[in-house]
């Protein structure tokens, strides 16, 4: 989902494609709709805390190196900082910054109980070894433990993190504060507190909010040809289940090219072929694009872009044909690219609400983590179903109420709530 | 191959032994080596790194200490306190607080080990532990007893708690005992801490179903028995050794459940009707005079070995330690025996009965529902929610359901005894976490 700047398109204004510029636009927007006054908008425009740390690793070879991390509260007036941990060679503390206020929003918009965090260490993982990477991480959750907790913050895998190092996480937190806590972090391994239906969760979610849109729309499965843009947890994932629910999914695209059959794929057998060889190309049922740029512009009724950022721009918006776009990746569309669709009556499912689901098994996870009860996937899955769907639904509510389009009503959502809490709970001290 | 002394014909008949249904099968000199080397098998089976076992070989903890205690008459007595905390991969400690004159940390040592194990293999998120105080209660008052629990809790405040040292109802100790923990545990942390502690009065936190909980998981088990091994549904005859909390309960809902019980014992004798016992009438005896001695009724009377040896399909010994020794195991006449205490088969037994075709369902599955019952407690503090009967009881067939169904599949993953399954899944997924976790610093 996050591979940085690959596949970004060429001759498209820098500034168009800064998907924090977006989401700063999406905050002033929403925030003048909603009259919030300056005090309240400051507040929710700063982050409440930064931490920057640097940590001494003794690698490999006997020497030391010393990296450096961070980690950004945007806000924790709903409940404790909820957010992932990248390892990149190219973060910075602006990027974590957006991040965590964008999960804030994220939150806000399902309506579960977190503010927004996010971390980094910059590194580059494939330098390292597994022991490297390992005293890395323990350290860097050493050096950020005064404001990490199940109550305080909990992290969760983001690019080149993964359950091997959550569980890392838990365990030198848990050995610190002298008791288990598994709720202090989530996207762990099942065996030590990690929840069924994690893996898929983002994939369901994109499914469910499809079809809450397209009822809206008042259009049935059989009659909606898809189009998905990636095929990994949140593509793939997607497409299989939309598949199920009966939809005809007739494109799904990887890294290196697109499928498309416009009677529809069989998504078990394409998902058991990319399983079995690692990429798209080779399935037999089907026509292989190989350089898929065009894959959005193929006709279908519903779109969804679940690989990366700035897919749908000034350049293309104009030949997409779908009726309803839901967006799987973070940020695939740009401003610009919003307009053109708005003007031309497509319906954009926003990523803040579209791709929560992994959010919400996320929080579902530190619940099961703090009973030490753990649901069956059925129980799991059906109330991911409930917040999505009610989420879906406040926010089409919204958007009708002020007459605008869903991206603008996920953030009415989202600032209203944070800020109405705001205001309740005062200024401290 | 050593010889295991439990089996030992000098121990006369074990049944007549009457040691407690919690004691499992130990050897008297070593027993966490001799526990453990069940494992060192299971180890080898699953290819589980050396470095990786020598963790689990070791407890990760063990505490000695001196209980001081005022008696009634002034003068003061110092008692030895333990906890032993095995392992943690999986989550915070659990386990019982024994309270007796003999108690060795050996011993401890293996009550831990083997809680590790139980709690894998029925996946609940705990690791094993055992304590134990030194002391007679029958040799003193109440508030002689209440003193030494609350200074024993005290003298071990940094290591109990909910996310860290779970105790649990054991020989010597009750409800009562499990109220004065959590009392001096919430005493002195300023908040309660109910989920210190399980098997506590249900005012004060405990959870429904508690007093059956073993014979209610029996019972699930028994089921799915019934359908692995084509057993019959209706009237299937079985043979309960015991009649206490475990026992007594089991032959009760079983006949409840349509089952023939022809055969129950307790420590005076056994009694044995290849039709079917009215093991109501039974238990209302036993109630009322607090043994079956002189029960009246249609049956045949004999000895605890014998009883073992009649026909059955199901043969379910609840009571002692080794009760099915190699002597018995060549001469039992059932289909498949279900271990309702702990370690009732001894480890030659176990070869014997191979060969002789008849399955054996482990004790650290069979009998899991007490330690399953306490997870469900410890949840509920947690929430500070109480769930219902239907609720508790749902759980607890799903908890035994997958602890069967996931022994049965690494049973025929690696072609094993279904005791050698049980103990090659408990060690495959307390490694596992131990590995996820990683060496800390």
């Amino acid at each position: 989902m996050s591979e940085g700047t690959k596949n970004q398109p060429a001759n498209v204004s820098r500034d168009e494609l800064n998907p924090f510029h977006s989401m700063a636009h999406q905050f002033g927007l929403a925030a003048d709709l909603l009259e919030l006054d300056e005090g309240t908008r400051d507040v929710l425009r700063q982050p409440d805390r930064e931490l920057t740390v640097s940590m001494p690793v003794m690698m490999d070879d006997g020497t030391i190196e010393v990296f450096t991390g961070y980690r950004v509260q945007h806000n924790f007036s709903r409940g404790p900082c909820k957010g992932g941990i990248r390892f990149a060679p190219d973060v910075n503390l602006d990027e974590v910054r957006a991040l965590a206020a964008w999960m804030t929003w994220k939150c806000s918009v399902v309506d579960i109980p977190f503010g927004g965090g996010k971390g980094g260490v910059i590194c580059d993982p494939r330098n390292l070894s597994q022991g490297e990477l390992e005293r890395l991480t323990r350290r860097y959750t050493a050096s950020i433990m005064d404001i990490l907790g199940p109550d305080r913050d909990v992290p969760a895998p983001d690019m080149n993190t993964n359950e091997q190092t959550m569980a890392w996480i838990m365990d030198t937190y848990s050995m610190h504060v002298r008791r288990t806590t598994t709720a202090v972090v989530t996207g762990k391994p099942i065996a030590i507190g990690g929840s069924k239906g994690r893996r898929e969760a983002t994939g369901r979610g994109v499914m469910l909010v499809c079809r809450e849109a397209m009822k809206k729309l008042g259009r049935s499965p059989e009659d909606t040809r898809v189009v998905v843009q990636g095929c990994g947890n949140v593509g793939g994932v997607g497409a299989l289940l939309l598949h199920r629910e009966g939809y005809k999914v007739v494109s799904v695209s990887d890294m290196y090219g697109a499928l498309y059959n416009p009677d529809g794929l069989d998504m078990p057998a394409v998902m058991d072929h990319l399983r079995g060889s690692g990429r798209l190309e080779g399935y037999s049922s089907a026509d292989y694009i190989e350089n898929s740029e065009g894959q959005l512009e193929l006709p279908c009724e519903l779109l969804i872009p679940a690989a990366t950022e700035n897919q749908i721009t000034s350049k293309n918006a104009d030949r997409i044909q779908a009726e309803l776009v839901v967006e799987g990746a973070n940020g695939p569309t740009t401003p610009r690219g919003q307009e053109i669709l708005d003007s031309r009556g497509v319906m954009v499912v926003p990523d803040i609400l579209a791709n929560a689901g992994g959010v919400t098994v996320s929080y579902f996870e530190w619940v099961q983590d703090r009973m030490g009860y753990f649901w069956t996937e059925e129980i799991v899955n059906s109330r991911l179903e409930q917040v999505m769907v009610r989420a879906f639904h406040s926010v089409a509510d919204m958007a009708e109420k002020h007459n605008v389009n869903l991206r603008t009503g996920a953030y009415l959502v989202a600032i209203d709530r944070v800020a109405r809490v705001y205001r309740m709970r005062g200024v401290f001290a | 191959m050593t010889q295991d002394p439990r089996d030992s014909d000098l121990l006369g008949d074990p049944a007549e032994d009457q040691a407690l249904p919690s004691t499992p099968a130990l050897d008297e000199e070593t027993p966490f080596a001799t526990m453990m080397s069940s494992f060192d098998e299971a180890a080898h089976t699953v290819g589980v790194e050396p470095a990786e076992y020598q963790i689990l070989r070791k407890c990760d903890r063990e505490i000695a200490f001196s209980v001081p205690v005022r008696l009634d008459d002034g003068t003061m007595d110092v008692l030895d306190g333990f906890r032993v905390q095995h392992n943690a991969g999986l989550g915070p400690f659990i386990g019982p607080l024994r309270i007796a004159s003999d108690i060795k940390i050996v011993e401890l040592r293996a009550l831990a080990a083997w809680m590790t194990w139980k709690c894998a293999v029925l996946n609940v998120p705990f690791g094993g532990a055992a304590g134990g105080l030194r002391f007679d209660a029958r040799e003193h008052s109440s508030g002689e007893l209440e003193r030494a629990v609350r200074r024993y809790t005290a003298n071990l405040l940094t290591d109990v708690g909910p996310e860290r040292d779970v105790f649990m109802r054991d020989v010597g100790s009750d409800a009562q005992t499990m109220a004065w923990v959590l009392d001096t545990v919430s005493s002195h942390a300023r908040v309660t801490e109910n989920a210190a502690v399980t098997g506590k009065p249900i005012e004060i936190g405990g959870t429904q179903g508690h007093q059956d909980a073993v014979a209610q998981g029996l019972r699930v088990i028994l089921r799915l028995a019934v359908d692995r091994f084509d057993l019959p549904h209706k009237g299937m005859k079985v043979i309960i050794q015991g009649a206490g909390t475990v026992g007594g309960n089991l032959a009760r809902i079983l006949s409840e459940d349509g089952y023939r019980v022809c055969g129950i014992s307790d420590v005076h004798g056994a009694f044995y009707n290849p039709e079917g016992l009215d093991v109501n009438a039974i238990m209302d005896w036993r109630r009322e005079r607090g043994s079956l001695l002189d029960c009246p009724g249609d049956f045949e009377r004999l000895t605890n070995r014998e009883l073992l040896t009649r026909p059955c399909e199901v043969l379910i010994p609840c009571a002692t330690a080794n009760a099915v020794h190699s002597k018995v195991a060549a001469e039992v006449q059932c289909k498949l025996i279900v271990e309702g205490a702990h370690g009732p088969v001894s480890s030659r037994a176990d070869k014997v009965l191979k060969e002789r075709g008849i399955s054996v369902v482990p004790d650290i599955l069979a009998n899991g529902g007490g330690v399953v019952m306490s997870y469900f407690e410890w949840v509920q503090n947690r929430m500070g929610y109480s769930w219902i009967m239907p609720v508790i009881e749902k759980r607890l067939r799903r908890f035994m359901a997958e602890g069967w169904n996931s022994v049965m599949k690494t049973q025929q993953e690696y072609d094993v005894t279904m005791r050698q399954a049980a103990s090659v899944l408990a060690v495959k997924r307390v490694s596992a976490a131990d590995e996820l976790r990683g060496i800390y610093a």
